[in-house]
């Protein structure tokens, strides 16, 4: 690589950092005025235009790499001083994403007219991705003709990140989630888009069969009276039969424990109906007066109320709602070919039904264990296995990085 | 808490015999193997301590703030310990020291609830992996961002004649690759548990902005070999931007509602 002369006219010679600088701002400016001036954010584009966007990009960086090969404008594009105004670029505009608190919906405040409140539907950041998109593609198509066993990492980690930016950016729009709340009495055919709207007949529907949730033991902390706030928060009895533990200068120890109770004048019973709540039998002893104190705690339910063991003036033995370990349902899925089948739906393992892929997401967590409901979430990616080879290779790619190191490459 | 102290105090012990040998300026044997046995030492225990609280825990002790400090804390002795015996300068292993008692005297002044929680996103077999190959990599670069801070020391620079750049290049195209697996990782995991591979929450945002920033590094240096003092700084801000994505976003106002925000 040539080094230029210090006194080297800008747009002459071989271009380096002040020509990345000027255009790059240039686009950056542009961007901020046109947001400003639209009044809206870009919207995502869609199949077949996204493929006709992906296939110009390619065209571009193709018809540079093969027959303006020795032109100055693309032995800058695709070197090393472009590529690091380029990640420059990018990274602060992310860091500014990191900074300033974003807005989800449309404001008329100054930070969000010009762009920064909405880093990731802006014009300007739209721009750097393609940028860098430009700028890694003609980086890669310049060492096309020298690929070798050698520098295939260096096509893998470079190709693998440029694949992923691709399809992640253009695959967004195609990108389908629809929300679903489904019930044990009718099958629903029918959900809600990211943005509120319904989505109309999916060509399947989703029926709940059973829900089933496992929680952990609910656990007991000391809260304050006036505050309602934990005091020693890290302390706390996780309450199952027989267990002890301390609590600031308490002595805990749970008597009797109930899963499933329903409490009369602050005394629990064992019952099993809906809404019936946990509930257990404190005596707790003040290790430093003597003092024992005894009574039921609960959380309570949306149906029943619960109940706390009072300590002192202001020291409340409070039993927590118990936090889920794990939930699932059992769900019946006709399809509009016919099908019916039944399957089970967990956190992390979805179900792929015509092409969309059913995720457990959520419950009614204000009946907790008593959910008549279940939330799922529906996606279809079609650009799913575009940005898994991307990634893919990036997988490989960092390997060969941990175990060759810096080594002369 | 009692293994703490014990192993906290085996750990100043040895950076005590590192750094007394460093002032001595002569090396004797016996010294040299003492303060590596003694680092061996306090490194079992802590493999011990960890052990027995992912068996207390019933789950992976990875999910909370100093949970993730313990694991930093093992990985920066290990790394730095093969730094040490690869390139043999003493001040490395007393920085790998450094960082980890000053991690582990963070956990100990930080005590959290031994909670044996777990949300169920988190029972999926990523978790293990995403959280171990991040903190290998933050323990790696950890160690080049301490490089990156002697050698723009003056004295401490001529002393190394250009060796520490092969160290700390080295370390970050190692940290890096990790960082990579981490961030792709996530993104598998995130696929499988909601069906988006990446949302920009805040922990994302600021992974993406520490990958971007090691990136720019590694570019940096390919191009401009003899500008030291730039691309050891850019070292510097790159693991301060990578500070905030590990502790930083806990107290920013956004976090609080990230599923990455550690809960204790």
């Amino acid at each position: 690589m040539e080094e230029q002369p210090i006194n080297r006219r800008i747009w002459s010679g071989l271009w380096g950092y002040r020509e990345s600088f000027l255009i790059i701002s240039g686009f950056f400016i542009a961007g901020i005025l046109l947001g400003y001036f639209q009044d809206k954010e870009i919207s995502v584009i869609k199949w077949p235009i996204n493929l006709y966007f992906g296939l110009v990009l390619i065209l571009i960086i193709l018809i540079f790499g093969v027959f303006l090969r020795n032109s100055s404008t693309f032995r800058w594009l695709s070197g090393n001083k472009n590529a690091i105004s380029s990640i420059s670029f990018y990274l602060v505009l992310i860091i500014l994403l990191g900074l300033i608190p974003q807005k989800q919906e449309y404001s008329e405040d100054l930070l969000y007219r010009l762009g920064f409140s909405h880093i990731l539907s802006s014009h300007f950041f739209l721009f750097a991705q393609v940028y860098l998109l430009l700028s890694l593609g003609a980086t890669i198509i310049r060492k096309f003709n020298k690929i070798n066993l050698k520098n295939i990492a260096f096509f893998i980690n470079h190709f693998g990140l440029w694949l992923t930016l691709f399809a992640i950016g253009l695959g967004a729009g195609d990108l389908k989630k629809v929300k679903m709340e489904i019930n044990k009495v009718n099958p629903v055919f029918e959900g809600i888009y990211d943005n509120g709207e319904t989505t109309g007949d999916l060509g399947l529907a989703i029926q709940l069969i059973k829900f089933n949730i496992d929680f952990y033991p609910p656990k007991a902390y000391l809260i304050g009276a006036e505050t309602g706030e934990i005091l020693n928060q890290h302390e706390f009895i996780s309450l199952k039969e027989k267990e002890d533990g301390i609590i600031d200068k308490w002595v805990i120890k749970v008597d009797k424990y109930l899963d499933y109770a329903v409490g009369i004048k602050e005394k629990f019973h064992p019952v099993y109906e809906t809404g019936a709540v946990p509930a257990a039998y404190i005596i707790a002893k003040n290790s430093e007066t003597g003092q024992v104190l005894s009574g039921w705690i609960s959380c309570g339910s949306f149906r029943f109320p619960g109940n706390f063991l009072e300590l002192s003036e202001d020291q409340l033995l409070v039993m927590a709602d118990p936090e889920a370990k794990s939930y699932k349902s059992e769900i019946k899925i006709y399809t509009k070919e016919g099908e019916v089948f039944e399957s089970e739906l967990t956190v992390g393992k979805p179900v792929s039904v015509n092409g969309w892929k059913i995720y457990q997401t959520s419950y009614d967590t204000e009946k907790g264990r008593w959910s008549e409901i279940s939330i799922v979430e529906l996606v279809k990616d079609p650009w799913l296995w575009v940005v898994y080879s991307g990634l893919i290779m990036m997988v490989l790619g960092a390997i060969y990085l941990i175990i060759t190191g810096k080594r002369k490459q | 808490m009692i293994i703490i102290g014990l192993w906290g105090l085996a750990i100043i012990l040895l950076s005590y015999d590192v750094l007394r040998e460093f002032f001595y300026k002569r090396e004797t044997k016996i010294m040299k193997l003492i303060y590596q046995f003694l680092a061996i030492a306090g490194f079992g225990l802590m493999v011990f301590y960890t052990v027995s609280l992912w068996i207390e825990l019933e789950r992976p002790p990875m999910r909370t703030t100093g949970e993730t400090r313990l694991w930093f804390s093992i990985f920066v002795l290990i790394i730095s310990f093969i730094i040490f015996k690869t390139w043999k300068y003493k001040v490395l292993l007393g920085g790998g020291l450094f960082f980890s008692i000053l991690f582990l005297i963070i956990n100990f002044t930080n005590p959290e609830a031994l909670n044996k929680t777990m949300a169920p996103v988190l029972q999926s077999d990523w978790f293990i992996p995403h959280v171990i190959v991040y903190m290998l990599s933050y323990a790696i670069l950890g160690m080049s961002w301490f490089v990156a801070v002697l050698a723009l020391i003056p004295k401490i620079k001529s002393n190394w004649k250009g060796k520490e750049f092969t160290i700390a290049d080295n370390l970050v195209y190692i940290g890096f690759g990790f960082l990579t697996l981490g961030l792709v990782f996530g993104a598998f995991w995130a696929k499988e548990a909601w069906g988006h591979y990446w949302t920009w929450d805040p922990k994302e945002t600021w992974a993406m902005i520490t990958w971007m920033a090691y990136l720019l590094y590694i570019h940096y240096r390919l191009k401009h070999k003899e500008d030291t003092n730039k691309a050891l700084w850019i070292l510097v801000i790159a693991f301060i931007l990578l500070i905030i994505c590990w502790f930083g976003i806990n107290y920013l106002a956004e976090g609080t509602n990230s599923v990455h925000t550690y809960s204790n």
